[in-house]
């Protein structure tokens, strides 16, 4: 830790831990619904139990980006937060408004949208928290003069994210018109400002952990932004089948979300070109096998797997099966859990006593066992989606009798699921069990070594 | 490259994406009103909407194919099962459906009658909504549009022992105290022969007997059209009628009939109580 401010993070980081835990604990309740017959029918219904299940990481992985953006925004601009004040201010307003949003679900207290059930007063504490996060650091690289283009994409996506929150705040009266404008929000966020934000921060992590050079990483990571948008702003259209809007959606949803793994392959092959040209090799290659891993299972569940469902032809009928829980969870594990667990791998032997750069034993259990898990999970909802898609939406078996068929794949649902939350336990544990340390240490940076190993002629990475 | 210009090639990417966007954003609310039928958003349907909401229901189902994968998608619900069905199962859908046989079971909702029947409004707004023809094939909730697709291996083997007695595993044992709807519904799939043996309730699935999909609604029409044959006096009887004497009105087409005689067995007059006769009916009345 280079600068005081920076603690903030360790706080942020906290809080993510405790909710990602709670979360995988609503996962694991509604997978067991998945088998049957559910004893808590009339007390935690599956609905109560799967919205807190997602709500849970909508919140704790935005946590996540917020303490990563204020450990990191320091680092890059070299200055102290403006505000720590206000930051913890922030965080306890939003700890308020996760906690309170999950004790309303438990009492069907929602807006029954999906991903956007937060209630009206909560949405607008959630633009509020946004908006000081933004002042926050926006004053704070204001006051640096100090601002790199990781910064600025990182800053962008944030700042997106909030602006495109706004039309979920509307009503509408047309359930198709609805359903037009809440992908806005989601879809643009996941696969669209998400995207930059884990861009700003694979960035910063392979800047830092790999001594690669700052001007190279910085060009391909525009090169990767422009991609990432040309295929996923109209590649919302992949949203739009089936719901009541016009026939044109279709070939351009199909075209366009076919393009969008190109980005995902561009960040994989960044990050991979990166590791091998570096000259500085950091300590810490535990946060390296976050770094890696989150670019190259993005390419996995969000690339591959999407593709796998997002031409029309096939979609028509894998819509709305367990396919898309498939790609659903190995997306945001890979692209969004693993970026901010990379962050907090990074951060956290500075922030933290007695705690080896290199990584704990613990650690590498915890890595491996998720990524076990995670990908064992993905392979029962594909097997069962699959199973689903054949005999409910081809052969025109009904629902009920096509889930009985499927049992056995949630039994390994489960199986895996169990594996995975193992793993998550064990990050947990290894995150709190070594008690904070907040005081400056002298961490050289790596755009100030003297005695830097000449870089190699720059762009090989195409 | 330099950075420069891959800079540039980010906002150039995201420009013209984005205003091609919003562009057929404009144009797609052209279009909204007629697609989606808007005109037909009465302030029942918007009520419906409502109760869809505030019960959370997109947390279990989907709709156009969004929401959970934990319970059907209702879509096109209001095509495959009747007002009155509907109405009966939110009253109390564990009157329609066993947990243990199920593994699942949708819990009771707190709704009034006229919740309910907002709901259905709604429903049935959503199913004429264009949307490009999805499902592709009716997605039923139980049952198979192909007979005995629902049955176990070892069911289709041995169909007279005792455990399987013709219903499939998914169908529950119903009790007198049911629904006579529920009741019917078991009967469909239990009288020998089977009647989904040759009908399906689907739209457009034709086996040996036409589809049953709309058959109260046809019922109806046809009692009071000039090329009716029959006694039967109102779409009840009609329903009726084609049971206990299948040969009374012949529905045209080679494979159902020849001769001026029905294919379909005329058995059930014997083998079936009046009892029966009438839950079969009051579950066939649902279909609209």
């Amino acid at each position: 830790m280079r600068y005081r401010s920076q603690a903030v993070a360790y706080w942020y980081f906290a809080v993510a831990m405790v909710l990602f835990g709670l979360q995988l604990v609503f996962g694991l309740l509604s997978a067991a619904k998945y088998l049957g017959p559910d004893p808590l029918l009339y007390i935690l219904p599956f609905d109560v139990t799967k919205v807190i299940h997602t709500n849970l990481l909508i919140v704790w992985v935005l946590t996540g980006f917020m303490g990563a953006t204020y450990w990191m925004v320091p680092d890059e601009s070299r200055t102290e937060l403006h505000s720590v004040k206000l930051a913890y201010i922030q965080l306890g307003l939003w700890v308020v408004m996760g906690v309170t949003a999950i004790i309303g679900y438990l009492f069907r207290w929602g807006t029954g949208n999906k991903l956007l059930e937060q209630p009206l007063p909560h949405k607008i504490v959630i633009v509020i928290v946004m908006l000081m996060f933004l002042y926050n650091v926006g004053m704070t690289i204001k006051k640096s003069g100090r601002f790199t283009t990781t910064e600025g994409v990182l800053l962008l996506g944030i700042g997106s994210a909030a602006v495109l929150y706004l039309p979920a705040l509307l009503h509408y009266e047309n359930y198709t018109v609805s359903i037009f404008y809440r992908w806005w929000t989601i879809h643009l966020w996941v696969e669209g400002v998400w995207e930059m934000i884990q861009g700003g921060f694979l960035a910063y992590l392979l800047i830092r952990l790999s001594g690669a050079d700052r001007e190279v990483m910085e060009k391909w990571l525009y090169v990767i932004v422009g991609l990432v948008f040309f295929a996923g702003i109209l590649g919302t259209a992949h949203h739009y089948y089936w719901v009541g809007v016009p026939q044109y959606w279709l070939p351009i949803g199909g075209f366009f979300s076919a393009l969008e793994p190109l980005a995902l392959v561009g960040m994989a092959m960044y990050a991979y070109g990166a590791m091998r040209r570096s000259g500085l090799a950091h300590p810490n290659t535990l946060a390296l096998h976050w770094t890696l891993g989150s670019a190259v299972f993005t390419l996995f569940g969000a690339g591959l797997l999407g593709l796998a469902h997002t031409w029309p032809s096939v979609n028509k009928w894998t819509h709305g099966t367990l396919i898309t829980a498939m790609h659903g969870h190995a997306a945001f594990y890979g692209a969004y859990a693993m970026i901010v667990l990379a962050m907090i791998s990074y951060a956290l032997p500075s922030m933290t006593h007695h705690r080896r750069e290199q990584g704990t034993a613990i650690g590498y259990w915890a890595f491996w066992l998720q990524l076990a898990g995670m990908f064992g999970m993905t392979l029962s909802f594909a097997t069962a989606g699959i199973g689903q898609v054949y005999l409910e939406r081809i052969l025109g078996l009904g629902y009920l009798d096509t889930q009985l068929k499927i049992q056995v794949h949630f039994v390994m649902l489960i199986a895996t699921a169990s594996l995975f939350t193992v793993g998550v336990a064990l990050f947990i544990w290894d995150f709190f069990r070594y008690a904070p340390r907040f005081e400056v240490t002298t961490e050289v940076d790596p755009d100030m070594r003297m005695d830097a190993p000449p870089i190699p002629e720059a762009p090989r990475l195409a | 490259m330099n950075k420069r210009q891959s800079r540039v090639f980010a906002i150039a990417c995201t420009g013209i994406a984005a205003l091609a966007f919003l562009i057929l954003t404009l144009d797609s609310h052209r279009q909204f009103g007629k697609l989606t039928n808007a005109e037909n958003i009465t302030p029942a349907v918007t009520a419906g909407k409502d109760v869809w909401h505030d019960n959370n229901c997109i947390n279990c189902h989907t709709l156009f194919g969004e929401g959970a994968y934990y319970a059907p998608d209702l879509t096109k619900i209001t095509q495959l099962r009747g007002e009155q069905y509907l109405h009966a199962y939110m009253r109390d859908p564990a009157r329609f459906y066993n947990e243990q046989t199920h593994r699942r079971l949708m819990p009771k909702q707190d709704l009034s009658d006229e919740d309910i029947a907002n709901l259905i409004a709604f429903l049935d707004w959503v199913s004429k909504v264009d949307n490009q023809g999805w499902p592709p094939r009716p997605i039923l909730v139980t049952g198979a549009s192909i007979p005995g697709t629902d049955l176990t291996t070892s069911q289709q083997a041995h169909p007279t022992q005792q455990e399987s007695a013709g219903l499939p595993p998914g169908a529950r044992t119903v009790t007198q105290g049911d629904d006579p709807i529920a009741l019917g519904q078991a009967l469909f799939r239990s009288v020998a022969p089977a009647c989904n043996a040759c009908h399906s309730t689907a739209p457009r699935v034709n086996l040996a007997g036409p589809t049953l999909a709309g058959i109260a609604a046809r019922s109806e029409q046809l009692v009071g059209s000039a090329e009716y044959k029959g006694s039967a006096k109102d779409a009840l009887g009609y329903i009726r009628e084609s049971i206990l004497s299948p040969s009374a009105h012949i529905i045209p087409g080679p494979m159902y009939s020849a001769n001026g005689q029905s294919f379909m067995p005329n058995t059930y007059e014997q083998n079936l109580t009046t009892e029966q006769i009438d839950q079969l009916v009051a579950f066939l009345a649902t279909l609209k």
